[in-house]
C-alpha cells in the first residue's frame, strides 16, 4: 500500500500527537505512525504527573518556569484529562532546610505559586503524611490521563483530516541524494507493508529518536533512562507528595484512581525495550515512601513498572543521569547531518509536550516556507459531553444514580460492560492490555483476577472471536499482569495470585484450551520485552 | 480452659473431612477457622489427579491407574507418604460423609468424570454431584448452553466455541433475557441467582425462553447456581418443564456447589457433635517435651488458651492462610512456627510464565511430614508426636498444574483419622 502526505510524525506519545494536532489545526496534511497503541511507549508508562515545575525550581530554572506555563495552559485545553490534585513539597527530619528556603525563592521567582502551610495544616488536609514534617509548602501539581489526552489529541487532529496509523512500526526510511523523502511502515498485525511518501518527516520517537535517525543515516544518542515505579494498593494521599530536597529516587507520590504510585529511580539501560526491574528499586521506593507516609509499608504493593525517559545532551560523557538536562532538544537534520527534510524531536518531559510539539511545527513552517502561527494554546481539545475529569467517586455516582447501565465488569475500577463494548468498537486488537490502558480495567486492588475473564468472554461475543483468539487474548494478558507483579509479589499480593492460579488454571483449565492461531501472531503485538524475574537471577 | 480430644485448626476441605470423620468416631473435637475456609472459591468437585504429566492436553480418565507415574514424578509428594490405600480410603470416605447429608456426589477412584468448565475446557475431576456429571463429556451427547443476559460470570458463547473447537460435543450457546429479581439494584452474582432460581416463577420464565431453543439438543447446561438449598427440587423441575436431562457447570466464585458441600460438612460435623468456631484465628501454640500443651485462640479481649490430646493444622498454603511468604524471602508457618522447606531467594519462587507445566515453585514450598503426618526438623524427627499436618499446608503439595489438590485434603484427612483414631 502507499500513502502520501505533507508531513509524517513518527512516535505517537504526548508529543507525537501534539504535534499531529498542531500541524493539522496550521492547515498541513499529515500522518502519525505508532508501533502500538497511542501512548504505547514513555507516554504510557510515566508517573502521570502534571508538573507545577517546583522539582526543577533550584536546579532547572528553564524548565521550571516552561513547566507552570504549560501547566497553566494545559489545564484550559484538556481539563477533562487533568485532575487537579494539587501538589505538596515537604521536607522531613533529616532534609537540609536551606534548601526548602532556595525552593521557596526559586519558586516565586519563575512564577509557581507557591505557599508555605505550617505542618499541622498540611496534616489536616493529608493525613497518613510523616507528622514529623518540618516544612509543607503547596504548589499546583497536577495528575495527568495520558491516554486521554493522547485521545484527545488525535480525535482533535482528526477533525482537521490528519490521519493516524497505530500499530504501524518504521522499518526503514527512504533516503534519495541527502533528502529524505518519506518511510516505510509494517502492520504489526498484518505485516502489510505500507511506503509513506512525505514532503518532511518528523520524528517523535522519545528514547526510541536515535534508533529512528539511524535509518535515516543521522547520528543521533538519546540515552534510555529508566525509571521504575511502584503501584500501592490504596489511595493513601490525594495530594501530589513531593520531597522537598534535591531531585531524588522515590521522592515522588503520585495519587491515581483508587492507588498510590511512588517513583522513580533513574538508571541508564542500553535498550528502551529490553529491561528488569530490580530488586534493590523496589525496595528504595518502598523505603523512600515510608519517608513521606510512614505506614506506607502497610499497604499491598500491586506492581511496578518502568517508563524510558530520553534523554538527550550533545555531551554527556560521565554525566550522572540526574544531571542531563529534562529540556528538550529539537534537531533540523539539514545544517547537523546533510540530510533534508527530516527533524527530530527528543528530550523534554509530558508536561511540556505542547511547547515541544509548537516549536517543532514552527521549524516545519520555517522548511516548507510557509509562516502559521500556532494556537494551540488557547484551542480547547475534544473531549467527552460534560467535559469533566473521571474520578472513581463520579464513576460510582454514575453508577449508583443508574445514568450508566449495564453490568459492572472490574469492580475495583467500576468498569461497566457499555465502556468496555464501546473501546472494542475502536481497536482493532485483541489486547486485553489496551482495555486496561484506556479504563483501568484490572488496575485495581484484585489486579484483574476476576473482571479478566469477563472482558475476554465479552470481547469474544462482541467481536465474535474464535476460541483460540480469545483464549489466547485471556493467556496474554495473563501473562503480561504475571510479569508486572513477580517483582512485588509476597505477602497478601502473593495470595491473590495463588487463588487466581486457582481460578484461570483450576476451574476454567486455561491452561488446556487451543491458543494457536493460523497467519501471524497477533497477540504479542509490541508489547515491552520485560525481563522476567527469573530470568534476571539467572542473568546475574 | 477448654480440653478436647482434638482441635482442628482450618475449616477447608482437609480440616473439615478430617474434623466431621473424627467426630463421627466419638471423637470431641473443636474447628477453629481464620474466615470460613476456601470451599466457596474452588468448584465443589473432588480433583484427584486430572493431568499426567501435568503438562499432558489429554485428561486422566482412570487416576487409580496413573497415579505410580505420579509419584515417580513427584516421589515427595503427601500422595506417596500415605499411600494409596489412604487416597482410596479418603475418596470412599468423603462420598459416604457428604451424601448422608442431602447431597449426590458420584465416582470412585478408577474414573474421572469429564466436565465441561466455565471456559469449554475439559475439567477431570474424580467425584462430583449428579447435577454437574450429567454434563459428562465423553457420552458425546449434543448440549445447548444456557447463560443470562445480566449475568456476567458465564459465557455460553466461549464455552460452546471450545467445546466444539476440541470436538467433544456439539455445543451451542442460549443467551436468554430473564427478570432476576433484584437485578438493577444489587449485582447480579452467583448467590442472587441461586435464590432466584428457588422461585417458581422465575424457573416458569427460563422454561419458557429455553424451550423453543431446545429442540435438537440432547441436554441443557446451566451456570452452577441452580438454586441453594432446595437445589434437588429446582433440578428436578426443570428437567420437568424442559423434558430433557439438565446439568450444571462450575463458575466463578462464589461457588455455589462449593457453598452447598461447605453447608453439608457443616451440618455433617455439627450433627456428630463438633464445636465450630469460624472468624477465631488460633494464632500460636506451644510446643513442649515433644507434645503440643496448648493453642492459642485470638479474641475480642485477650487471648485464649485451648488445650487437646491431639492437634491436626489444617490451616492451607499460601492462599489459605497458613504460610506466609514475606519481602525478605522467609516463608513462615504462621501458627506453630514450624519449619518450611523453602528457597528464601524470591528470584526462585516463580517461573517466568503464568501458565507453566511445572507450576510456581512457591506455591511447592510447605512443612515436611514424616508417614503419620507428623511435622518433622531437619534429622527428620516428629517435633510433637500429638501434632499433625493436612492438605495444602504441607511441602510438595503445589495442586494447580496436575489438579490434585482436593484428592490432597482427603487422603491426609484419611490418614490422620486412621492415626488418631
Amino acid at each position: 500500500m502507499k500513502k502520501s502526505t505533507e508531513v509524517l510524525v513518527i512516535g505517537g506519545g504526548a508529543t507525537g500527537c501534539g504535534i499531529l494536532f498542531d500541524l493539522a489545526q496550521r492547515g498541513f496534511k499529515c500522518l502519525l505512525v505508532e508501533r502500538g497503541a497511542l501512548s504505547y511507549g514513555t507516554s504510557g508508562r510515566f508517573h502521570g504527573l502534571l508538573h507545577s515545575g517546583g522539582r526543577y525550581a533550584v536546579n532547572d530554572s528553564d524548565a521550571a518556569r516552561e513547566c507552570i506555563e504549560e501547566n497553566f495552559i494545559l489545564r484550559k485545553i484538556m481539563p477533562h484529562c487533568i485532575e487537579d490534585t494539587g501538589g505538596l513539597f515537604v521536607s522531613v527530619p533529616g532534609d537540609p532546610l536551606d534548601f526548602t528556603d532556595e525552593f521557596y525563592t526559586a519558586c516565586q521567582k519563575v512564577g509557581i505559586p507557591v505557599e508555605e502551610i505550617s505542618p499541622g495544616e498540611a496534616l489536616r488536609r493529608e493525613p497518613l503524611l510523616n507528622p514529623k514534617m518540618t516544612r509543607a509548602f503547596t504548589v499546583p501539581d497536577a495528575s495527568v490521563e495520558t491516554w486521554e489526552a493522547c485521545k484527545a489529541l488525535v480525535e482533535s487532529a482528526q477533525e482537521y483530516g490528519a490521519e493516524v496509523l497505530t500499530y504501524h512500526k518504521i522499518v526503514n526510511m527512504l533516503v534519495s541524494n541527502g533528502k529524505v523523502t518519506g518511510a516505510v511502515a509494517q502492520n504489526v498485525v498484518t505485516g502489510e507493508e505500507v511506503i509513506i511518501e512525505a514532503d518532511l518527516v518528523v520524528s517523535a520517537a522519545g528514547a526510541w529518536g536515535g534508533q529512528i535517525a539511524h535509518m535515516a543515516g543521522c547520528d543521533v544518542t538519546v540515552y534510555a533512562g529508566k525509571g521504575t515505579m511502584v503501584a500501592m494498593n490504596y489511595r493513601m494521599v490525594n495530594t501530589v507528595i513531593n520531597r522537598c530536597i534535591k531531585p531524588h529516587d522515590g521522592d515522588i507520590i503520585v495519587p491515581i484512581a483508587s492507588v498510590a504510585v511512588i517513583g522513580t529511580t533513574s538508571v541508564r539501560v542500553a535498550d528502551p525495550d529490553k529491561y528488569a526491574i530490580e530488586d534493590w528499586e523496589v525496595q528504595l521506593m518502598l523505603d523512600e515512601g515510608e519517608k513521606l507516609v510512614p505506614s506506607f509499608k502497610q499497604f499491598r504493593a500491586l506492581r511496578a513498572w518502568a517508563g524510558v525517559r530520553p534523554l538527550y545532551q550533545e555531551k554527556a560523557e560521565g554525566a550522572d543521569l540526574r544531571d542531563v538536562t529534562r529540556k528538550y532538544t529539537l534537531l533540523d537534520h539539514t545544517p547537523r547531518d546533510g540530510v533534508d527534510n527530516f527533524i527530530t524531536i527528543t528530550g523534554g518531559k509530558w508536561t511540556t509536550y505542547r511547547l515541544m510539539a509548537e516549536e517543532t511545527v514552527d521549524l516545519v513552517c520555517k522548511k516548507l516556507g510557509t509562516e502559521r502561527p500556532c494556537q494551540t494554546a488557547t484551542t480547547v481539545l475534544k473531549s467527552p459531553g460534560d467535559k469533566k475529569f473521571y474520578t472513581l467517586g463520579q464513576r460510582l455516582e454514575k453508577i449508583e444514580s443508574g445514568e450508566w447501565s449495564g453490568q459492572l465488569i472490574c469492580e475495583c475500577e467500576l468498569v461497566t460492560r457499555p465502556q468496555i463494548e464501546e473501546h472494542l468498537a475502536h481497536d482493532p486488537t485483541n489486547i486485553i492490555n489496551n482495555l486496561r490502558r484506556d479504563l483501568r480495567l484490572g488496575m485495581g486492588p484484585c489486579q484483574g483476577g476476576f473482571c479478566t475473564y469477563r472482558a475476554a468472554g465479552i470481547m469474544n461475543e462482541y467481536k465474535r472471536l474464535s476460541a483460540p483468539e480469545t483464549n489466547k487474548a485471556l493467556v496474554d494478558f495473563l501473562q503480561e499482569r504475571w510479569k508486572g507483579v513477580q517483582s512485588v509479589l509476597w505477602g497478601q499480593h502473593l495470595r491473590q495470585m495463588q487463588l487466581d492460579e486457582g481460578i484461570y488454571l483450576g476451574l476454567l483449565g486455561l491452561d488446556k484450551l487451543p491458543t494457536e492461531l493460523s497467519g501471524l501472531d497477533r497477540g504479542r503485538i509490541g508489547e515491552v520485552e520485560t525481563e522476567g524475574y527469573f530470568e534476571l537471577e539467572t542473568r546475574n | 480452659m477448654s480440653r478436647y480430644d482434638v482441635v482442628v485448626i482450618g475449616a477447608g476441605l482437609s480440616g473439615l473431612t478430617t474434623a466431621c470423620q473424627l467426630a463421627q468416631n466419638n471423637q470431641k473435637v473443636l474447628v477453629t477457622a481464620t474466615g470460613i475456609g476456601a470451599l466457596l472459591l474452588a468448584s465443589g468437585c473432588i480433583d484427584v489427579l486430572g493431568f499426567q504429566p501435568a503438562n499432558s492436553m489429554e485428561p486422566v480418565k482412570n487416576p487409580a491407574s496413573k497415579l505410580d507415574a505420579f509419584l515417580a514424578e513427584r516421589p515427595n509428594h503427601p500422595y506417596g507418604l500415605v499411600g494409596r490405600a489412604n487416597l482410596e480410603a479418603g475418596i470412599n470416605n468423603f462420598l459416604k460423609l457428604v451424601n448422608q447429608y442431602g447431597l449426590d456426589y458420584q465416582g470412585d477412584f478408577n474414573h474421572n468424570w469429564l466436565l465441561p468448565s466455565a471456559a469449554g475446557a475439559v475439567h477431570p475431576t474424580c467425584l462430583a454431584p449428579a447435577s454437574l456429571t450429567k454434563g459428562e463429556l465423553s457420552t458425546g451427547e449434543s448440549m445447548l448452553i444456557v447463560g443470562f443476559s445480566q449475568m456476567r460470570d458465564f459465557y455460553p458463547t466461549l464455552i460452546s466455541q471450545n467445546l466444539n473447537e476440541q470436538d467433544l460435543v456439539k455445543a451451542e450457546p442460549c443467551l436468554i433475557d430473564v427478570t432476576i429479581p433484584r437485578a438493577g439494584k444489587v449485582d447480579v452474582v452467583p448467590t442472587e441467582v441461586g435464590h432466584a432460581f428457588e422461585r417458581a416463577e422465575f424457573r416458569r420464565e427460563v422454561i419458557k425462553a429455553v424451550k423453543s431453543k431446545s429442540k435438537g439438543y440432547q441436554r441443557i447446561g446451566f451456570p452452577a447456581m441452580l438454586g441453594l438449598r432446595q437445589h434437588r427440587e429446582v433440578v428436578a423441575d426443570l428437567e420437568k418443564g424442559l423434558d430433557k436431562p439438565v446439568f450444571e457447570i462450575s463458575a466463578l466464585p462464589p461457588s455455589i456447589p462449593g457453598r452447598r458441600l461447605y453447608e453439608a460438612l457443616k451440618e455433617a460435623f455439627l450433627q456428630a457433635g463438633g464445636k465450630l468456631i469460624l472468624s477465631g484465628k488460633i494464632v500460636a501454640g506451644t510446643i513442649e517435651g515433644g507434645r503440643v500443651t496448648q493453642v492459642q485462640l485470638e479474641t475480642v479481649s485477650r487471648l485464649k488458651p485451648i488445650q487437646a490430646q491431639h492437634y491436626v493444622l489444617a490451616t492451607g498454603g499460601l492462599f489459605g492462610g497458613g504460610l506466609a511468604a514475606h519481602q525478605d524471602g522467609r516463608v513462615t508457618e504462621q501458627v506453630f512456627g514450624l519449619p518450611v522447606a523453602a528457597e528464601t531467594n524470591r528470584h526462585k519462587w516463580f517461573n517466568p510464565h503464568f501458565v507453566s507445566p511445572q507450576g510456581q515453585p512457591v506455591f511447592n514450598y510447605g512443612v515436611k511430614v514424616n508417614e503419620h503426618l507428623n511435622p518433622i526438623n531437619g534429622s527428620a524427627e516428629p517435633l510433637a508426636e500429638n501434632l499433625y499436618a493436612v492438605g495444602a499446608v504441607l511441602a510438595e503439595s503445589e495442586w494447580a498444574h496436575g489438579r490434585t489438590g482436593d484428592g490432597l485434603a482427603v487422603a491426609t484427612a484419611a490418614a490422620v483419622v486412621k492415626q488418631i483414631s
